[in-house]
Order: C-alpha cells, then structure tokens, then sequence
C-alpha cells in the first residue's frame, strides 16, 4: 500500500519545519478566522490554544500547575502578532517583535485579574467582540464590562488544515516517539513493570530531542474477554486505562498509546504488543490484526479531498463485516495537531449528519485508530497517522506491527 | 499518577495491585479514611459556603471530591464537568466510563460516560438528582459553553466561584495527606540522587530531563508536577533562571539548578538544590552566592508562620538585600500546586493558615559566576515551621 499523492496545496512537506514560517501561516489563518467571525480579538488562556497562536514553547506541567502558571495569548484583530503574557521568555518565538513579549499574567487571581483588564483596556475599545477559550472567576469578577464569546470555531476553523511545516512538526514528533519506542519494545519481558516501560519512554523521548511529554504512556493489559475487563456504562472495552506498577507477565497483549511533542506539535503512537522473550501472536490473535490492516486499507483507498467522514466510518464498518471498528466512547479516527485529539473527529457519538458535514480538505490530519475485538484474543488496536494531500494521502507515521506480521 | 485513589481504590485488590510497596502498601496511609475524610471536609464546606452542588473540572479538585485515578496529561484542560458533588443528596458523581480506578464508595450509577456530543452530556447530567433545582452551584473554571450548560441544567442556580469551599476543605492537610506528600518528597529526593550522578560535564539539560523522568517512572511514580528541572547557569555573562530544558551542554564548574518533583497518590513533593558540575571545587564566589541563598530560603522558612501575610513574608525576602525573584517564591503544595501562589507581584493578601504545605524557593544570582536556586517544603504551624524535604549540598555544603 503507498500513498497516493503527497502535495498540500502545490507545496510538498519539508523534510525539517521552517518554523518562523509556520508561525507566520498560523497567524495569517488566525486573522482571518477572526475577521469571518466578525471579532475583534481573542484571549486565549488553555495551553494549547496559547501554543497555537503564539508559537511560544513553555515546559510541559501537571494541571495544577498549568492554571496557576498559565501562559496566555491575547491576539488583537490586523495586529501582526499575538501578545504572549509568559513566565518563560525563553520559551518565545526569536522573530517576536518585543512589544508584544510581556511578563506574565494571573488569571486565576484577582490581583492578576487587574493587569489583565489593564492590557484589554490597552488593545480594545470598550464593547469589543471578544473571543475566549476559558474564563476564571476572577476575571468574571474583575471584567464585569467584557463580554466573551467562545474562541472554539474561531481556532477550529484555522487548527483544520495543516499547512506543510505543521505536518513536518507532526511528522518529526512521531520520528521520536517511534524511535524510543524501538528501545522499549526491545526491552519488553515478563517481570517488568508498566512503569518501568516508561521510564526508558521518558528517558528516551528527551534523549531524541522531545519538546514535551504529553500524557502518562499506557500499557494497558487487556483482558482476553471482554468480561473479564472493568465494567463500563456502555458494555464495551475499559481503554485506556492509566498506568500503575502491575508486573508484566508472559503471554499479557498490551495496547499501548502515547504521546510526546515537537515545537508544540503531538504525537500519537498506538500498537499491540505481547510480552514475551520471543512473542508469537495465537492464530485468533494474528487474524485480528489482518482485519484491522484490511480496514485501514479500505479507509486509506478512500481518503482524498472531497471524500466525507461519514463514508470512511461506513467504509470501516463495510471492511468489518458490518461491525464498528472502533470503541464505543472514541472513534474511527481523529485529528491531531496542537492537541492530542481534535477535529476532525470520525465516528463519535456526534452522530452522522456530523461526519455527513465533515468533508476531507488537503492538510487535514487523521490518526487512523480502529480496534478489532475477536471476544477471546484480547483485540487488536494500533494507530497510524496520514495527512490528507491535494490528491490523496501521505503517512506520517512509520512503525512495524511487531510481533504481527503480513498486510505491508 | 501511580494511584489518585491510593490503595483501596476499585481493583487494586485485584492483579491491578502494585507489589512493590509505593502503590500497594502502606503502614502509615490509610486511603480509605484519606478519602472518608477528604469528602466529609468537602461537604462541611460546601455546607459552611452555602453551595448546593459543586460542578468540577480541574483533575486535582476531581481527585479531591472522587479519589478516582485519572489518566495524566500535561497543561490545561478545558473546562468541563468531570465530577458533581451534591450536597442535598449526599452524592459525588464522576466522569468516568469505567470502574476500574474509582474508589468503593462510588456507584456505577454514579458514573457518567465520555461523550463528545454536549446534547448527551447535558442529559446524562440531566439526570443527576439535586442539579436542577439547586441554589448556589460553585465551579471550578468557566467558559462561554459552560454558561450555556448550567442554564440548561439549573436555571434557577446562580453560578459561583467554588475556590473558597475548595481552599477551606483542601488547604489544612490531614496527617494522611502529610504522609503523602512525605511519601512524594522521598521520590523528588530519589530523583535528585539520580540528577546528581549524572552530572558529567558534557550531559545536556534535555539528557538529564530524561535521567529525572527515567527515576521518577522507576519508582513506580511516572507523572511530574513539572518539567522544568534542570537549569544550567554560564560562569560567563548574564544569568537568568530558565525553566525551559535545551540541548546546551553543561560545562565542568557550573552551577546547575536541579529542581525535581514527584507524586506520591496525587500529592506533590519537590525540592532543589543547585550543584556544581563535574569534580570541581566551587569557587569563592559560587560559595558565597550559595551562601546567600541558604539564608534567603531560611529566613523565608522560618516567616511562614499562621498568620503571616504576603506582604510580610516579601519583606522578610527584601530583608535579605536580595532582588525580588523572578518567579513567585512561596506556593501552596498538595494535590499539585495550590494556593496561594506569593511573590512581589501576586498574593500581597494572602494569609498563611496552619496546616499548610509550602514549597518555598529562594534564587540569587550573579553574572559571571551562576545562579543557585534552593527550595524546600514546609509545613504551616501556629508554632515552628517544619521542613518535609531532607538533602544536603554536596560541594556547596
């Protein structure tokens, strides 16, 4: 199987970003976002978001952290960059002209809250259309005369297509996180702790030039049958589970699924494994593993532009013999970018008429996740990712199935 | 994290256990009363508050209420409802599609599944008896979406901000939540030993991020509070604290700033100590900066008494000749970072409260010979403070 065609728009995906370049792109799409929505700015406080529009790399904290150290993004309409409020200055794009680098901001306190007020005062007249992605209480409290809309369809709409140097950021955190997961598999024998997969992950990951690790890595040991999982509210599979120090034992099938970042970029990284000094999948095993490489086959042969997403989840369900390749609580496939997750996503409980509107455009991202659940082998997942281009699709992973063999 | 919910929590007795004692077994953490305590502490707040129902989001207040464990990412989440407390009902429901994690005392008709479709969301909460006709509902963040969601849900309710129900029950630790957060600092402190003998001249910032995630996932403790831990400071030029890690090389007889933390069943340990690279004897000038920061720290240390405020605790720095720091220097350490968060920007009013844990931190630096950042945890007393974190310092003892 090979890709069909791997042009965006004309331009081909560099082998290494131009990252001031890519800064430039996103900003351009942001503005005029922000001009079809008729607002006059955003303020952007998730860490994402505030990745996104500003290009600024901050070290990568726990939740609790995040909201008090936050990094926030105020991005005015027709100004040539977005404001960064930092603590890490080191972190900011070189090419940010300075008025725009400034100390940081604290919105979770009402102290915080004054400075904040001060800058929009600053930037926008009273009664601006603002945009926001998050709002605390202190700045309910302490910007009583702001009113905000939501930011979701504004960066939705400029985070769908990826442009060249986005996907080659994609690209080159995946390289990592497969790369490290080369040592991990190589180490992998009953008595070994989840954890202590990890920590070679870790330790990995930096060593091959990661920004960030994004999430806990999952190893999850599945159950062979589905009863024997956790329960769950729809009767289908626990996934994911997060990771303790349960002791691998011969014979465990483990999916496993993580995610590092690049200049801001996720990777996402998905396979089945089996714990074992010289792993041999079981013939159950091995045929759910062709049947996931046949629906994506099937999936691949139709992602061009102008395919929907409700075809290529019916596309999947046809190649599984009528059965949803995917769990219940995901989906077939989603997006990934400066989230781990985001649009487009194919096959969630959004429903049809959702995917029906979902049309494929070049530079769109999908990581492909079907799950192939033969009650008895412990199942099949694993993920690859493909960008759509002008005339097809391009992968931008590049992994073995180990110990699976055959399909490529 | 190894165990939000701490032994005791859904399948732990099962083949899920952990063995080798950091999340299997303690002879001083009794999770189940932790966790007893924790939600009698929360529902006597909302009661003190006057709040119906709390509607959280934040992973650490979603512990705090469910002792559920929650799978790990970095950054932000965007607000959403992940776990409803009610207070009429005496209730705690919780986002989560499976039992697997979640302590005994919570039901399976008490989970909500995932869904990404907002119309389900608000019928599956639509469903949560004590919502729709409650009062007073406090949340932990807000968004544009999340106005239209509590107008559906409890038009009545007006909305409030629940940190002050939140601070009141989390900010007093328990003994159980000192044990963990002793638990915690005994990792970060492992961490640091790992940091330290791999000091070579020569390793990167970035390789040595790897050596501290590699210790704390060792240690069956996988997740960081944050990683921002190594800073080498040039004897050459200016210095600034840089919480960013690169691939700049660390040259023999720099000072670098290690600065790891850990969890231990949800709750936070760190510390730092500031090293010299390679078998090099500090200068004159690096002792005397290290110097100086031991007795800014100890001077902070010894302020954070019940009843001090931010201000005062600013002056007590400013007492020292050193300049205001360019991080806040005083924060509050529980299930991650709490408040208050005090420096010479931020939290000037903030009352220090017995019972409090406080990471404090204290960073000199000069151009042309480094920079030396310290911290320890304390805890808040109506007497002497009392330190959590135990480490020496090495060459610039």
């Amino acid at each position: 199987m090979g890709e069909v065609g791997s042009l965006i728009a004309g331009a081909p995906i560099p082998a290494a970003p131009d990252l001031v370049r890519m800064r430039r792109d996103r900003g351009e799409k942001l503005q005029h976002q922000l001009g079809a929505a008729g607002l006059d700015g955003l303020v952007l406080m998730g860490t994402s978001a505030v990745a996104y529009a500003t290009g600024a790399v901050a070290p990568a904290v726990d939740s609790s952290h995040a909201v008090l150290d936050r990094t926030v993004a105020i991005v005015v309409s027709g100004a040539p960059a977005a404001h960064l409020f930092t603590a890490h200055p080191e972190g900011a794009p070189s090419e940010l002209p300075t008025e725009f680098l400034h100390g940081p901001l604290y919105p979770e306190l009402d102290e915080g809250v004054t400075t904040i007020k001060r800058a929009l005062d600053e930037l926008f007249e009273p009664g601006a259309r603002l945009g926001c992605d998050e709002l605390t209480h202190a700045m309910l409290r302490g910007l009583p005369d702001r009113e905000f809309t939501s930011a979701a369809a504004v960066l939705g709409a400029a985070k769908l297509c990826k442009t060249p140097d986005e996907l080659a950021c994609i690209r080159a955190a995946q390289r990592i996180n497969e790369l490290a997961m080369w040592d991990v598999q190589a180490m992998l024998r009953p008595g070994l702790r989840q954890t202590d997969l990890t920590a070679r992950f870790l330790r990995r990951v930096f060593e091959l030039g990661a920004t960030t690790n994004a999430i806990d890595p999952i190893w999850q040991v599945m159950p062979t049958m589905r009863a024997g999982g956790p329960w769950t509210t729809h009767g289908d599979i626990a996934f994911p589970l997060a990771t303790g120090d349960r002791l691998l034992r011969e014979g465990d099938v483990i999916w496993v699924d993580s995610g590092i970042t690049y200049q801001g970029y996720a990777s996402d990284f998905g396979r089945t494994w089996i714990v074992g000094a010289d792993p041999a999948p079981s013939a159950r095993q091995q045929a759910q593993f062709d049947r996931w490489a046949a629906v994506v086959e099937a999936v691949l042969e139709r992602c061009q532009p102008g395919t929907t997403a409700l075809e290529l989840g019916q596309t999947a369900i046809a190649a599984n013999e009528g059965v949803k390749p995917w769990i219940e609580h995901f989906y077939l496939a989603h997006g990934v970018g400066t989230d781990s997750a985001e649009m487009p996503l194919i096959g969630t409980d959004l429903g049809a008429s959702f995917d029906e509107r979902l049309i494929l455009q070049p530079g769109m991202v999908f990581v492909l996740e079907p799950v192939i659940w033969d009650d008895g082998a412990a199942g099949y997942r694993a993920e690859d990712i493909v960008a759509i281009t002008d005339d097809g699709w391009v992968p931008l992973s590049a992994h073995p199935y180990d110990p699976f063999v055959g399909a490529w | 994290m190894s165990a939000a919910g701490g032994p005791g929590a859904g399948s732990i007795a099962g083949a899920g256990a952990g063995v080798l004692g950091l999340t299997g077994a303690s002879d001083q953490i009794d999770f189940a009363r932790l966790r007893a305590e924790r939600r009698r502490r929360l529902f006597d707040a909302m009661a003190a508050g006057g709040v119906d129902v709390l509607v959280l989001g934040r992973p650490a207040n979603v512990a705090y209420a469910s002792g559920a464990q929650q799978l790990w990412t970095a950054g932000t989440r965007p607000f959403g409802p992940a776990c409803l407390v009610v207070r009429s009902t005496g209730r705690v429901h919780l986002l989560s599609t499976w039992d697997a994690g979640v302590p005994p005392e919570i039901g399976h008709d008490e989970l909500f599944g995932l869904s990404w479709n907002p119309a389900i969301l608000a019928s599956n909460l639509g469903a949560i008896a004590g919502l729709g006709d409650a009062a007073q509902v406090g949340t932990d963040g807000f968004s544009p979406g999340a106005r239209q969601l509590l107008a559906a849900l409890c038009p009545h309710a007006a909305v409030v901000d629940a940190a002050p129900v939140l601070s009141r029950a989390r900010t007093p630790k328990t003994p159980d939540e000192l044990a963990c957060i002793v638990s915690a600092a005994g990792i970060a402190e492992a961490a640091l030993s790992a940091l330290v003998a791999a000091l070579d001249p020569g390793v990167s910032e970035r390789q040595l991020l790897g050596v501290y995630a590699e210790a704390i996932a060792g240690l069956g403790a996988p997740t960081p509070p944050t990683e921002a831990v190594v800073c080498a400071t040039p004897r050459q030029g200016p210095v600034r604290l840089r919480r960013l890690a690169t691939d700049r090389c660390l040259a023999p007889g720099e000072l670098v700033v290690l600065n790891p933390g850990a969890f231990y069943a949800g709750y936070e340990g760190t510390l730092a100590r500031t090293w010299v690279v390679g078998a090099m004897v500090p200068s004159p000038a690096q002792r005397r900066l290290a110097q100086r920061s031991r007795e800014t720290l100890q001077a902070v240390l010894d302020a954070c008494r019940a009843g001090t405020t931010g201000a005062e605790l600013c002056r007590v720095w400013d007492s020292t000749g050193e300049a205001p720091p360019p991080e806040p220097f005083v924060r509050g350490v529980g299930l991650g970072a709490e408040l208050p968060l005090i420096g010479h920007r931020v939290g000037q009013s903030a009352q220090l409260a017995a019972g409090t844990v406080l990471a404090v931190t204290a960073w000199v630096a000069v151009d042309g010979v480094g920079g030396v950042l310290e911290q320890d945890l304390v805890l808040v007393t109506d007497g002497e403070p009392a330190r959590l974190t135990r480490y020496g310092r090495g060459p610039l003892a």
